[in-house]
């Protein structure tokens, strides 16, 4: 194990009640390797323990159950300063009445650090962040992300093993979110240390991670990089969560006709049915009558034939979106909707039948009651 | 009507009333000042004094000065206070200073144990906390007076007739203050203080060196409002403080007023005196009330 890797076994987080009674299980015995010098996203929803588990990463939270170890060393009861790592806060958490020379200071001085041994590492973390001329002014006299670089400066200078980032964009503009975020992937290039990024967004989650995290509930659903999250979710709320706008899913079940295999949409009227082919047609052939969920991307979807694959829809057009290049398509099936992305060569209609063809080399089969690809 | 002469006996109402509640909150001040400097101890009837007298300061300040004995003879005598009133001045900024100071301390360090600690009864503490406060001082004064009695027989220098005594005495009364402060503690981020912890403060650190400077303004603020409520407190102090030379501005101001006989002079006097130090601490204060301290730091 490297000497920055990061071992979360069996990690529990129980909330207690004023009168002592369990109020809430955050974390539920998640167990994670972060290998050294990683940069690894915790996603998900607000409420499914990734904050949680990054507080107690810090030394912030107590530890219910389970063990974290970073390097070699188990910290559960160490304090924080202990631990090695620095912490970036989502509201900056800068100190108000201090110049940002002092705020990147504090730490050093504490750690009773000699003194030119504090301005040599603040003067080069202010020079990578583009801090050095501003360094005597108050936070107040800064824009949202110049104090968001000084809490990665604040940071910076602890020469931590960990950097623990909890939602560091969620307060900035959209388009200071976009810059600040590549700055932070530079800086990751640049001191090689491990991160750990905690965020809601997925395509904070997608753009940064070495790998990523999903977390539901205080449930890890798949630890995997950014490709593979995408392009083979393990259930169905990671196929949800994952992707701009999220893969399809359709419930309905397996019918048999013949040799070939046909899923069939739950719905009142009018349900559709979708010939299947490939790989999830072997998989379809344990499962006929049984209720299924079919998942397919947007991005699977085209208005052309795909080469190497027959199956086609047909259904009428909800409503378009227009982003540019491309469209968003909502196809109206019985019950379900279904976003198709093709590219922009006209104005496609309301209610107008278009006919979609779907990359079946692509799409998923969901057990329904497990949640669990098939 | 046209709008702009509504709008004209709008302006003109508006100031009307504004310059009647001005006339209210200043008349009754001028009319002290006034009095203060009127020959004789008449109640204060005008805004401007009809004969300038200094002599009710200059008895007030313990200066030595002539009066006029007999009317009929011309006969004259000098006046000088037996106690100068100075004396109570200084015992009432003495008291005032010490209190609010010792006020500050348990608040502030109280406050941040409600603000930010678990432990069991808080809630029940707090609340508590509040309804005791509804209860006046003044009906728990038999009881200071025998609890400083009994602890006068041990320590002396805190005992009935002592400064140290009143200054314990006005210590209890903090659940306010710690209202006030913890209500500002709750408005300041965790995460500063979190900051503070990663970056390896001890949470007394976190607290001196973190929250403090940030809550200035609160602070300053309690001790203004503490200052003032004891440079006017007349009831406890009145029944702590026996003899004149120990006691404070209020309890002397009432010593003018006999049955029998009210110098209006001297204690409009004593009551121009009073609000100096009032003031002046204000204006110290007033350089911490900067509002939006806490805004800089973070972003919600």
């Amino acid at each position: 194990m490297g000497d920055a890797a990061v071992s979360i076994k069996a990690l529990d987080k129980v909330y207690y009640d004023d009168s002592g009674k369990p109020s809430f299980h955050a974390v539920k015995g998640i167990d994670l390797e972060i290998k050294d010098g990683e940069f690894m996203v915790l996603v998900g929803p607000s409420g499914c323990g990734k904050s949680t588990t990054l507080r107690m990463l810090a030394g912030l939270e107590t530890i219910t159950g389970g063990t974290i170890s970073i390097g070699d060393k188990v910290v559960n009861k160490l304090s924080p300063k202990d631990r090695d790592i620095a912490m970036v806060f989502q509201n900056y958490a800068l100190y108000p009445h201090m110049s940002l020379y002092d705020n990147m200071a504090f730490g050093l001085k504490l750690k009773k650090l000699p003194k030119d041994e504090i301005e040599k590492r603040i003067q080069e973390a202010s020079d990578i962040l583009g801090l050095t001329p501003m360094l005597e002014r108050k936070p107040k006299a800064l824009s949202g992300g110049q104090r968001q670089r000084v809490a990665v400066g604040r940071a910076i200078v602890r020469h931590p093993k960990v950097f623990l980032f909890d939602e560091p964009l969620s307060n900035l503009d959209a388009k200071m979110r976009v810059s600040t975020r590549a700055e932070i992937s530079k800086l990751h290039q640049r001191v090689g240390a491990t991160m750990v990024y905690v965020t809601h967004d997925q395509v904070e989650a997608m753009t940064m991670g070495d790998r990523i995290t999903v977390m539901k509930d205080g449930v890890v659903m798949q630890v995997d990089d950014p490709l593979n999250l995408f392009q083979n979710p393990q259930n169905m709320f990671v196929a949800s969560f994952i992707g701009s706008p999220p893969m399809n899913l359709i419930h309905g079940r397996i019918e048999a006709d013949g040799d070939t295999f046909n899923f069939v949409e739950d719905a009142d009227s009018h349900p559709i049915t979708i010939p299947l082919s490939g790989e999830v047609a072997e998989k379809a052939a344990g499962r006929v009558g049984q209720p299924t969920v079919f998942g397919i991307r947007p991005e699977h979807t085209s208005q052309r034939p795909i080469s190497g694959c027959e199956t086609t829809i047909k259904a009428s057009v909800d409503i378009a979106e227009i982003m540019g290049e491309e469209t968003y398509v909502h196809l109206k099936l019985g019950n379900h909707i279904l976003i198709a992305r093709v590219l922009t060569e006209s104005r496609i209609a309301p209610e107008q039948t278009l006919e979609i063809h779907l990359n079946m080399a692509k799409a998923k089969l969901f057990d329904p009651e497990t949640e669990a690809v098939l | 009507m046209n709008v702009e002469t509504k709008d004209t006996l709008k302006r003109v109402g508006a100031h009307a009333f504004l310059l009647g509640f001005i006339a209210i909150v200043l008349i009754p001040f001028l009319m002290v000042i006034a009095a203060s400097f009127t020959k004789g101890n008449l109640a204060p009837s005008a805004l401007w004094p009809e004969q300038i007298s200094m002599e009710h300061w200059k008895y007030v300040l313990g200066i030595e000065y002539e009066e006029v004995a007999n009317a009929a003879t011309g006969e004259t005598r000098m006046i000088k206070a037996a106690t100068p009133p100075l004396i109570w001045f200084w015992n009432s900024l003495k008291v005032s200073i010490l209190a609010s100071i010792g006020i500050l301390l348990l608040s502030a360090t109280c406050a941040y144990a409600f603000a930010r600690m678990q432990f069991a009864f808080k809630h029940q503490l707090l609340n508590n906390l509040l309804i005791l406060q509804m209860f006046p001082m003044v009906l728990a004064l038999i009881a200071y007076r025998v609890i400083l009695e009994f602890l006068g027989d041990y320590v002396p220098a805190s005992g009935l007739n002592t400064h140290i005594g009143l200054v314990l005495i006005y210590l209890g009364g903090i659940s306010m203050y710690i209202w006030m402060i913890k209500g500002y503690f709750d408005t300041v981020p965790v995460s500063m203080e979190e900051s503070g912890k990663i970056d390896g403060a001890t949470p007394f650190q976190t607290f001196i060196h973190i929250l403090l400077p940030m809550s200035a303004p609160i602070f300053a603020v309690v001790f203004i409002l503490s200052f003032i409520s004891f440079m006017s407190e007349y009831p406890v102090a009145s029944v702590i403080l026996q003899t004149s030379e120990q006691w404070t501005l209020a309890v002397g101001a009432n010593y003018f007023l006999y049955e029998q006989e009210k110098l209006w002079g001297r204690f409009s006097a004593l009551a121009v005196l009073s609000g100096i130090p009032i003031t002046v601490i204000f204006m110290i204060c007033q350089r911490f009330l900067v509002s939006g301290m806490t805004s800089s730091g973070v972003k919600d």
